[in-house]
């Protein structure tokens, strides 16, 4: 591995910029670190540069733990999105500054100057001053600096940000060229997702400081794990469904189309899909539809834009409450996007305001166990108040998900078991002296998590994991590797042994926990600190709690009756902390 | 490149519709007249003066004025200050603005006021500071008298309030230039491999070298000329105590105006000599000042 980081953190004022980062980048290989402006991404490229320190965690290149290294002994190639030419200085005396620093020979510097001028196309060009070239130019220069040393990783910096299309297009070619010719491991930030596409042989997609998804770019575009992932890049659709054991759902409409992925058979849960534009077929009929069937519509609108036509199309019959957000991130609109290439448009022309048959080719479905919140209360402004409370509209407006305001009465009333399940995605309901039992009967009703929200909003900075038994323990690493992709904090596991535990059975938790913390690493992408506790769980809890108002708690648990029985007095605490459930049986 | 920029926009100004050729032409030149004429009442007219009255006797008398010892001695107690005073406050303001442009801490807000507080300070204020501090009444008088060491009426009293004086010149300089220059180039040469020290010899210094040139020039000029917080300090001791400004101001309590205005004339060519250098620099690098 040439660049490996390990669980990298750093703290800006108290919340991380860099969130738990941990990447391996190969020998060779191309890597592009692709997110919006203050994802972190740059932050983490100068913490691989030497240029920022980080707070926690390890950073090595080649083998070697440079987490403590100067950045000038970390013998890196770095490029700037300004260039960061010495002005002062020739194109030759650029280029050749880090062979001065290394006390190369005069005749050896210009062989070397030669050689790297040529690669980047500039031959002839040594006597320039920065400001006599242009900006792609410039930054040619830039990068035959950094390679002059023949550092063993280069790291870009947005290098084509300043650049108007056309050079940039050239310069990414180059860039690339000079990359395979030299076999350097490279690094390239980057918020724009076509050049990434262009350039990378892997992607990792950050956000919130969170390096999210890390993956070969069309792996990635066809199966994100993640809704941000699945926005970001490209365009694309995200609609709630329900997974059923015949198949998928929408409204009232089974959906039989080819490519279909299964997640997890079991239970009947509600899941978010993710459908990209050029994936919708339209067709004047249902019988001409050659791919599965989702519903009806009619064109709002259509934009010419060349090669392919782009439009938004109604949902109706049934599917419109399907939609969560379009390509623009407009929400409950129930409007499609689709695309069409020019074949298509010429066997079936279409203009606003026709109706249509929609048909989907293929539909790709989010392994998040998070798809939609409900808002639960006893009447309708409190249920109305609770949708709109900052934590959960926040979550809501990050995840592109709804928040739909269910007024109840009936909270307090436990009912026989056996009742068929009518919950779909996660209860919310405020927290006060009633919230245990009202927990309890949401769970009873077939709620699989119950977030309990107090009235004082902190924007949670740490959020705390544990698990009662190891039964729920796949759903709280899922439903917490899904929460903290939306939530700029920290995660904690936390492992908690009985009292009297043995020093010999201390290494056994030990290992649980690490267990605990690979496991969501491999399969959640879930980057988490692990503490080992002995003691009675909710004290413990408790403590780790009282610390700070600015934590939430994720609590897997497999039986309401221990929950009630045993953690009830962390529900009902005042002023409180958001606590979400997570309850699973099997 | 800013002068090409301004060229068009007063031509685009001018070829506004609705403007009336006439009028704007009237009103241009009423402008310019108006500030020519401003200049010469109170610049040209005194400048002139100084080497009117300094030449009103032939050359012979000019040129004795500086053969009087205790001219020539006022002439050195300047040159002396001011070969002290330019260096330490040099490195001072690159000192300054290097932890102002580049580090974040507690009170450095403050600092920059602190910087700016020679220039809101009257002169006789700076120079009285001293005289309370180290006078034969002030706080460490009477240590300094029992060890034999003078300070006020004395060099280093003189040292002490020029260098009050004219502390913000480089920093006030350099501080917008390195905040507007940023770090980047710095941050290159370090992954590049090089030192602190190389970085900066070799990147910061050449970056800021007009901007600095310019500050010193500055802070060379009013450490040469100044008057208030000298005159405080200093004592009049002729011959020994007395810089050029001082001594200017007693020749001339001695109508002995030939002389006043042959020392004064050195000044103003001092002056005169500064502006040259400061077109110069400007000139040789298209460096503009943004305030």
């Amino acid at each position: 591995m040439s660049i490996t980081l390990d669980q990298v953190t750093k703290r800006y004022q108290g919340s991380p910029v860099v969130n738990d980062v941990s990447l391996n980048v190969r020998d060779g290989e191309f890597y592009v670190l692709l997110g919006p402006s203050g994802s972190g991404k740059s932050t983490l490229l100068r913490s691989i540069a030497g240029l920022t320190g980080v707070d926690h965690g390890r950073i090595s290149l080649h083998g070697r733990d440079v987490t403590h290294v100067s950045a000038r002994d970390r013998g890196v190639g770095l490029v700037f999105q300004n260039y960061a030419l010495f002005r002062h200085m020739s194109v030759a005396d650029n280029i050749e500054f880090a062979l001065r620093v290394r006390r190369m020979k005069a005749a050896d510097r210009r062989e070397r100057r030669k050689e790297l001028l040529r690669l980047v196309a500039l031959e002839g060009m040594d006597d320039r001053l920065p400001t006599q070239l242009s900006g792609g130019q410039q930054q040619r220069v830039a990068v035959a600096r950094a390679l002059a040393h023949k550092p063993e990783v280069l790291l870009l910096d947005e290098p084509f940000g300043a650049l108007d299309a056309k050079i940039r297009e050239e310069l990414r070619r180059t860039i690339r060229q000079v990359q395979r010719e030299l076999g350097i491991t490279t690094v390239l930030v980057t918020h724009d997702q076509e050049e990434a596409f262009a350039l990378a042989d892997r992607i990792g997609v950050m956000n919130l400081g969170r390096l999210l998804e890390s993956d070969k770019p069309d792996e990635l575009y066809a199966r994100p794990a993640t809704r941000f992932v699945a926005t970001f890049l490209g365009a694309a659709n995200l609609l709630l469904a329900r997974q059923t054991s015949e198949g998928i759902r929408f409204g009232t409409t089974p959906v039989n189309a080819r490519a279909v992925e299964r997640v997890e058979t079991g239970r009947e849960h509600e899941v978010v899909a993710v459908l990209r534009p050029e994936e919708v077929e339209l067709a004047p009929t249902r019988e001409q539809l050659q791919a599965g069937y989702l519903a009806q519509g009619q064109v709002e609108e259509i934009v010419f834009t060349g090669a392919i036509e782009r439009m938004r199309v109604r949902l109706q019959s049934g599917a419109e409450e399907a939609q969560l957000a379009g390509p623009a991130g407009e929400s409950g609109a129930a409007l499609i996007e689709v695309t069409r290439t020019q074949p298509e448009q010429r066997a079936f022309p279409l203009s606003p305001g026709q109706p249509v048959f929609i048909g989907v080719r293929r539909i790709h479905v989010l392994p998040t166990p998070l798809s939609s919140f409900s808002a639960f209360a006893a009447d309708e402004a409190d249920a109305k108040k609770l949708s709109q409370h900052q934590l959960l509209a926040g979550l809501a407006s990050g995840m592109k998900t709804r928040v739909s305001v269910r007024v109840d009465t009936t909270l307090d009333i436990i009912r026989a078991p056996g009742t068929k399940p009518d919950l779909a995605g996660v209860a919310v309901i405020a927290a006060g002296p009633d919230s245990a039992r009202h927990v309890q009967v949401l769970l009873q009703r077939g709620a699989g998590e119950v977030l309990v929200l107090p009235e004082a909003i902190v924007a949670p900075k740490r959020i705390l994991i544990h698990w009662v038994d190891e039964t729920p323990r796949r759903a709280t690493l899922a439903v917490s590797a899904s929460l903290l992709r939306h939530v700029p904090a920290e995660a904690v596991y936390v492992g908690i042994l009985p009292e009297g535990t043995s020093e010999a059975a201390r290494p056994q938790g030990v290992r649980t926990l690490l267990d605990a913390r690979s496991e969501a690493q491999a399969s959640h992408g879930l980057e988490m600190r692990t503490e080992l506790r002995v003691g009675e769980a909710v004290e413990e809890l408790a403590g780790q709690l009282a610390e700070s108002p600015e934590q939430l708690l994720i609590l897997g648990v497999s039986n309401v009756e221990v929950l009630t029985e045993r953690f009830s007095r962390l529900l009902t605490a005042s002023p409180g902390w958001p606590i979400l459930v997570v309850y699973r049986t099997t | 490149m800013a002068g090409h920029g301004s060229n068009v926009h007063s031509a685009e100004l001018a070829s506004r519709p609705g403007r009336d050729g006439l009028m704007s032409a009237l009103a241009r030149w009423t402008f310019i007249s108006v500030s020519l004429a401003f200049l010469a009442a109170l610049l040209f007219a005194p400048l002139a003066t100084v080497f009117v009255t300094a030449f009103g006797k032939g050359l012979g008398p000019y040129f004795a004025s500086f053969s009087d010892s205790d001219t020539a001695a006022a002439i050195k107690l300047t040159l002396i200050t001011a070969a002290i005073v330019v260096p330490l406050n040099t490195i001072f303001g690159l000192a300054a603005s290097w932890a102002i442009a580049k580090f974040d801490f507690k009170g450095k807000s403050f600092l920059i006021t602190l910087i700016d507080l020679p220039i809101a300070v009257s002169p006789v204020i700076s120079g009285l500071v001293y005289v309370l501090m180290f006078g034969l009444q002030g706080w460490f008088g009477a240590w300094l008298q029992d060890h034999n060491i003078s300070i006020i009426f004395a060099l280093p009293g003189i040292v002490l309030a020029t260098l009050f004086v004219t502390f913000p010149y480089v920093a006030r300089e350099l501080i917008p230039l390195m905040e507007q220059l940023g770090n980047d180039e710095e941050e290159a040469a370090i992954t590049l491999g090089a030192g602190g020290w190389m970085t900066f010899f070799r990147v910061t210094l050449p970056k800021i070298r007009w901007g600095l040139v310019y500050g010193v020039i500055l802070c060379n000029a009013r450490a040469m000329g100044e008057f208030g917080a000298v005159s405080v300090v200093s004592g009049h001791i002729r011959g020994l105590t007395n810089t050029m400004p001082l001594h200017i101001e007693i020749l001339y309590n001695e109508y002995a105006f030939v002389s006043a205005f042959a020392v004064a004339s050195l000044l103003t060519l001092l002056a005169v000599a500064t502006l040259v250098i400061k077109t110069l620099v400007e000139w040789r690098t298209g460096y503009r000042r943004r305030r």
